[in-house]
């Protein structure tokens, strides 16, 4: 079996750093390089976190690039649940290596310029707001058809938004970015709060990571612990929403997830509903569809995959 | 010697602002780096070869940059159909824009001027796409900027390429109001002191006699392309926009500037429209100065004395056919 390439954008982050773990746990995937940028925290802690992440997975051949450390237009926002460094209580040790030397942006453009000479083409996974990758196809339109598709987490079309009503916060933290992303002829699956509303980690689902003894296990148990919204009111039930992780689950298994075709438009310039991202599913704009929004997700099925992924890291006794 | 990059969009007065530029020595420019504008940006970089080629500087390099606006839909200028500029009135050349992208160059740039400490000034001349896409890269590009000077906005004047706006603004007012409220100090030259300097046919004939194949080149293009409006301006004449921000790094006295906290309208009805606030604390307290007056007649012997130099530099453009 031949694995799949791909590049993860991302700004860890609790959710994000789960995302990694089950990523790199999976041979189903050619991880080229992790980018970050500014987002759930600024990009000096979402590169150090990135670092730390691949070296608990024993992956530090993966390089990390530091991408874009502001959006496009807006003043910078940050996330509100990943606690002061981006990973909610948890400490890890400092790293050992250094993001490796050159930007986000000129890394993506080196793969991709690669990629389109051997007419192949790298699969992007974004986590967090979409700024790298607008800068991406602002300086390089050419490059899109290297890109086989991006599969993001970020808006909400049924459910209403997490960081403003209308809003999810990847969405809001970049709409520019997000707009010309989803204004390109790219394709795209979109996992929204749609999605992410349905797989919540309520607390009996955390401690199913518990009996993983080593230090895998503890940090994502802790993680999940930290995540709790402990909001059954909004959410059906207690836990956090595993926003980011269905990004690279649904890469690893996409039959646990349905989809539905439609043409996506990110609001950049009104005050009450900057970021909504608006879903067009039956023509009424003109537009191609573009998007394969994510509209159902087995949830047992995805815990699952997760368990039997974290499981294959090797306990480290600390 | 103040070292700068050109971020442009040639165009007529780009060229004009390319050419006081390289002929005067208190300038060191670095590159020039073009984007969509006036005219696609294939073209802006192509009228940027030519542009140096016209001056002798072939060994300045060029840049191709953003192809088109952050997110509006793409607008080109009024002169658009002139495209790229003619081989019959400027030469074609040999020199071809370098492999990099323009954003990355400004940011590379930038990043040497931090490391050196000697930071860089901006000259901007057309819509502020590539300068937004730079500041938004890496924190070390603001900090390697000294100053953006700027052709844009208009104030008190009506706008050029809508009633409400002028055409670098409108081209793009997502990207200037990146760059306007980036923190950078910014010296910005609106339709309101660009509309005081008129070229008269008087002028254009001292280029055209006195200032050698690009003084000639120059006074070609204008006459291609009537920017006179005597309805409008009051006299005869045209503007010559872009000359003003390199003018003012030469000789700051021809300008009245005024403190002032500006912005640019990104919304639907009035896009690209700029305001400014030029009283009280939010004007002393921020980053822009905005041209209010020029002396004009000062203005244009200096473009011309300058332009000039080139007279003497005939033989060096011989080299310009392959």
């Amino acid at each position: 079996m031949t694995s799949l390439p791909i590049i993860i954008d991302c700004d860890p982050g609790v959710d994000d750093a789960i995302a990694l773990l089950l990523a790199l746990a999976s041979p189903k995937l050619d991880i080229r390089g992790v980018t970050v940028v500014c987002g759930n925290v600024p990009v000096s802690a979402t590169s150090r976190n990135a670092l730390q992440i691949l070296e608990l997975a024993g992956r530090s051949d993966i390089p990390v690039y530091a991408g874009c450390p502001r959006p496009l237009v807006v003043a910078p926002i940050y996330g509100q649940f990943h606690g002061v460094g981006g990973l909610g209580k948890t400490e890890l040790p400092a790293p050992s290596h250094d993001v490796a030397p050159g930007h986000a942006v000129d890394f993506l453009i080196r793969q991709l310029e690669h990629a389109l000479a051997a007419d192949q083409q790298i699969t992007i996974c974004t986590l967090g707001p979409m700024t790298n990758i607008g800068v991406l196809l602002r300086m390089r339109p050419d490059l899109g058809p290297a890109i086989a598709r991006i599969v993001s987490m970020g808006g909400a079309y049924r459910e209403a938004g997490n960081r403003t009503m209308t809003s999810e916060f990847n969405m809001l933290a970049d709409p520019h970015a997000a707009s010309i992303v989803f204004s390109s002829d790219i394709p795209i699956v979109s996992i929204s709060l749609d999605a992410t509303h349905q797989v919540m980690a309520t607390p009996e689902r955390a401690q199913r990571f518990l009996p993983y003894k080593g230090r895998v296990g503890e940090t994502v148990s802790a993680f999940l612990s930290h995540w709790d919204r402990n909001d059954p009111r909004r959410y059906g039930s207690r836990g956090g929403p595993m926003h980011d992780p269905l990004v690279t689950a649904f890469l690893i298994a996409p039959h646990l997830f349905e989809t539905e075709r439609a043409r996506v438009f990110v609001e950049h310039s009104s005050p009450l509903c900057l970021g909504q991202t608006v879903a067009d599913r039956y023509g009424k704009s003109g537009e191609t569809p573009n998007v394969d929004i994510v509209t159902k997700v087995d949830a047992e099925g995805f815990f699952a995959l997760l368990e039997e992924h974290l499981a294959r890291y090797s306990p480290v006794e600390a | 010697m103040t070292a700068i990059i050109m971020d442009a969009d040639p165009g007529v007065d780009d060229l004009a602002a390319i050419l006081l530029a390289l002929a005067s020595p208190e300038l060191s420019v670095l590159g020039v780096t073009t984007v969509a504008g006036n005219v696609p940006v294939e073209a802006s970089a192509a009228n940027a070869c030519k542009a140096l080629a016209l001056a002798g500087r072939k060994d300045v390099p060029v840049f191709a940059g953003c192809s088109r606006p952050l997110v509006r839909a793409q607008i080109f200028g009024k002169h658009a159909y002139l495209g790229a500029f003619p081989d019959h009135v400027v030469p074609a050349t040999d020199k071809r824009p370098e492999p990099a992208h323009a954003v990355s160059f400004i940011a590379d740039a930038a990043r040497q001027a931090v490391a050196s400490g000697t930071p860089l000034t901006i000259c901007a001349t057309g819509p502020l796409t590539n300068l937004a896409m730079a500041l938004t890269l890496d924190e070390n590009v603001k900090a390697g900027i000294a100053r953006i000077v700027i052709m844009g906005g208009a104030f008190t004047a009506l706008g050029n390429r809508a009633p409400w706006a002028e055409m670098n603004m409108l081209a793009d007012p997502h990207a200037a109001h990146a760059v306007l409220a980036s923190g950078v100090p910014v010296s910005l030259f609106p339709l309101d002191v660009t509309l005081q300097a008129l070229v008269e046919d008087s002028h254009l004939q001292r280029m055209r006699e006195g200032a050698g194949r690009a003084g000639r080149a120059l006074a070609d293009l204008f006459q291609l392309s009537d920017r006179s409006d005597i309805d409008r301006y009051g006299r005869p004449g045209g503007p010559i926009h872009d000359i003003m921000p390199v003018a003012f790094l030469l000789a700051p006295e021809l300008f009245e500037m005024r403190h002032a906290a500006i912005g640019v309208e990104t919304g639907d009805h009035t896009m690209g429209h700029t305001y400014a606030d030029f009283s009280g604390e939010a004007a002393a307290a921020g980053s822009a100065e905005i041209a209010r007056r020029v002396d004009d007649q000062a203005l244009l012997s200096l473009l011309l004395d300058r332009l000039e130099t080139y007279a003497s530099k005939n033989a060096s453009t011989a080299e310009i056919r392959p």
